[in-house]
């Protein structure tokens, strides 16, 4: 660029157009242009020498499912803020999808968007997803592709644990590479049967369930556990997709006389309406939880004024909760201007593994997955951890909520932890 | 036998059922008129629905407001919402359907399936995938008979659609324009000769199905408080079933077939398992059209001589 500007103003000297002084004047002008802008240039050269370093994201973000997914999404944002403000040789950024369809997450929607991921060679690994149906769909890809998987919030205990997770991971049976970084519904499921037995005085529970991998499990989770600690289960029904009104099967279980209906399933799938429709039957008195899925502002929206007092558990501790988040915490309402959503702090670490891993032994798929699967004792603001044979976390502890002056707010928390 | 029970489920199932045939009355009018099945038409409920929200929060009327403006509100509400959905069933007709008349049945149907996924995404666009909340402003108390409790909005679903239907039958049976129709439906060629306009009658069966479905709309959405854009979806499936248990083509049929499959549902909900009701409302509908091919209550087409 600079040549053609020289040339011409040679030219224009030797053909007498310009004068001596105002051929320096102008070519000492061109001079300092060129050497401010190639040093941007050489700036720009030296960032290339920056590897981009992309860090693959799948969660539900539009939608009914955008409660969710969008406060998950912001903890890996941040985490890769940070490490990109921290410097060093690589440029994080995140390459995000979406696997809401219609506004619900759709496992077909999430195993496309894993293969588009894997097929981009500068993601290196991939957080999510959000929903344990989406993870059946997704786990088989990934493991067959040798990239690691992070969930931040993907509750259901067959996607590890064997025998199930054993069909999961065929590919490669020795090199797991699915992890998360949350408790599971094995978990779950028992915390609210303790909670609503011992804590809320429930003797007889009747159970409803979305039918649907996450629904089902906590739901069935929920029914052992209640019946072995020596509650009455009245009664589990399912619920047909895309139900809307639930008088009928409501009626039939306030004829039951429970003391509290737990609910398996998201909002989306049943857990707002039937939460709104409870007092339309009479059904006042008797207590409302579920788990994860519930606990999300939709639930609120849909839920009105019926959602006061729902109970709700979350397989995450409460960040508010943890001395090492505050950090955490601050940063994201001042970024934000909002308070994290259950699963963000979760998101986070998984984000920051990768990003540990990258740093510690290079953008290699195999090597971080590795990286990652060997780790015993993590520090981060879920406090310290590590992963067991399976890829779950040794940090098992479920927070317990309850809706209060129409906010999801945090009652109580169990440490099944090491 | 907890009588209590059964009645309670019974009511239950009249408010669930009223809806099914309010919707199943537009299919089998449709279908007795033209013989198409309108899968856009249980689209066209839930549009219903989406317009009185749009009605509503534009009138700014909440449970709050004083009772003189609910009711003003709800009276603009019901009768723009009818007007404007009629008018929609119109256009549909006019552009999507009618130039297909006397087309190889395939091609209409693929078209109505066509409107019905195109309605299904505007709403989707208008008012965002998830589900919206609908302004709660009838007040819901409950009444007590004996044991048996009702809720008011259940009496409003169910008295609201009865007289939907008896109107509608009083307008077919009773008026010109509804003479017009049934000699349409019986045989278009010598309506035609006798003088009827064709088009301007079969205009007009749409704007009548799809002015009911958009009322009926307006009443789920007050009755459920939450209106999502997928509703049509299941709605018109289940309405369709209903039209064709009851004899496709008749009115009568529909009604009834929309609330036996409330009833069903209802009934299945209660002493079988709420996850087989699906299962059980299409077993119905197999059985008996296999027993009774023409419906429950016997087609009612254009007779072919």
């Amino acid at each position: 660029m600079g040549d053609r500007e020289a040339r011409d103003l040679l030219q224009a000297f030797q053909a007498g157009k310009i004068s001596r002084r105002e051929l320096i004047a102008k070519a000492t002008v061109l001079g300092l242009s060129l050497s401010v802008l190639g040093g941007f240039g050489l700036r720009s050269a030296s960032a290339a020498a920056m590897t981009d370093v992309k860090i693959g994201v799948d969660l539900p973000m539009s939608g009914g499912e955008a409660p969710n997914g969008v406060p998950t999404n912001n903890g890996v944002l941040m985490a890769i803020d940070e490490a990109n403000k921290a410097g060093g040789s690589y440029n994080f950024s995140e390459s995000l999808k979406d696997d809401a369809v219609n506004g619900v997450h759709d496992p077909a929607q999430g195993a496309k968007n894993v293969q588009e991921l894997i097929a981009d060679t500068s993601v290196v690994g991939i957080v999510g997803n959000f929903n344990s149906n989406v993870a059946q769909a997704s786990i088989p890809i990934t493991n067959a592709a040798g990239i690691v998987q992070i969930s931040p919030s993907q509750t259901n205990p067959t996607l590890t644990k064997p025998p199930a997770a054993l069909q999961l991971r065929k590919a490669n049976p020795t090199k797991i590479n699915y992890f998360r970084v949350c408790a599971t519904d094995d978990l779950q499921g028992p915390v609210a049967a303790d909670y609503m037995f011992r804590k809320l005085g429930v003797k007889k529970l009747a159970i409803l369930d979305d039918q649907e991998t996450y629904g089902k499990g906590i739901a069935d989770q929920v029914e052992m556990e209640f019946k072995k600690i020596g509650g009455t289960v009245v009664s589990h029904d399912g619920i047909p997709k895309g139900t809307q009104d639930f008088h009928a099967i409501l009626t039939k279980i306030k004829s039951e006389s429970p003391d509290a209906l737990f609910f398996g399933g998201v909002t989306t799938t049943g857990g707002g309406l039937i939460r709104k429709q409870m007092p339309d039957v009479g059904m006042t008195a008797i207590k409302y939880m579920g788990g994860d899925g519930i606990v999300e502002d939709e639930f609120l929206k849909v839920g009105g004024d019926a959602a006061a007092n729902s109970y709700g558990t979350v397989a995450a501790i409460d960040a508010t909760k943890v001395p090492a988040a505050g950090a955490f915490l601050s940063s994201y309402k001042a970024k934000y201007n909002d308070d994290p959503g259950a699963y963000s702090a979760n998101a986070y670490v998984c984000a920051n593994l990768i990003i540990a891993a990258v740093k510690a032994v290079g953008p290699d798929r195999e090597k971080v997955r590795a990286w990652v699967a060997g780790q015993k004792a993590y520090a981060s603001i879920l406090g310290t951890f590590g992963f067991d044979a399976n890829g779950d976390t040794t940090n098992r502890i479920i927070s317990v909520y309850k809706v209060e002056s129409g906010k999801w707010t945090w009652v109580d928390q169990v440490n099944f932890g090491a | 036998m907890n009588w209590v029970l059964l009645v309670q489920q019974l009511i239950n199932g009249l408010s669930l059922g009223a809806i099914y045939a309010v919707i199943a009355l537009g299919y089998t009018m449709v279908y007795g008129i033209v013989e198409l099945i309108n899968f856009a038409h249980g689209d066209v409920y839930t549009a219903g629905s989406f317009v009185a929200l749009a009605l509503l929060t534009g009138l700014g009327v909440t449970g709050h407001s004083a009772a003189a403006g609910i009711v003003f509100a709800l009276i603009v509400a019901f009768l723009l919402t009818m007007l404007i959905m009629g008018t929609t069933g119109v256009v549909i007709e006019r552009f999507a359907y009618r130039p297909l008349r006397g087309k190889p049945r395939l091609a209409p149907l693929l078209t109505a399936i066509g409107v019905s996924f195109s309605i299904e995404n505007l709403l989707q666009i208008w008012y965002g995938p998830s589900p919206v909340p609908f302004p709660q402003l009838v007040p819901n108390p409950f009444f007590a008979l004996g044991q048996i409790s009702v809720g008011q909005m259940q009496l409003v679903v169910i008295f609201s659609s009865l007289i939907m239907m008896l109107a509608l039958h009083f307008f077919v049976q009773g008026t010109k324009l509804g003479k017009a129709m049934r000699a349409t439906a019986q045989d278009w060629m010598a309506a035609e000769i006798m003088g009827i306009d064709i088009n301007k009658t079969i205009a007009l069966t749409f704007f009548i199905g799809s002015l009911l479905a958009g009322a009926a709309g307006v009443i789920t959405g007050l009755y459920y408080g939450n209106v999502w854009f997928i509703n049509g979806f299941r709605a018109g499936l289940i309405a369709f079933t209903a039209a064709v248990l009851g004899g496709i083509g008749n009115t009568t049929g529909a009604a009834l077939g929309g609330f036996v499959i409330g009833f069903v549902e209802v009934m299945t909900a209660q002493y079988v398992g709420f996850q087989w009701a699906e299962v059980t409302i299409f077993s119905v509908l197999i059985l008996v059209l296999v027993f009774r091919p023409t419906g429950i209550l016997g087609q009612q087409l254009s007779e072919r001589a």
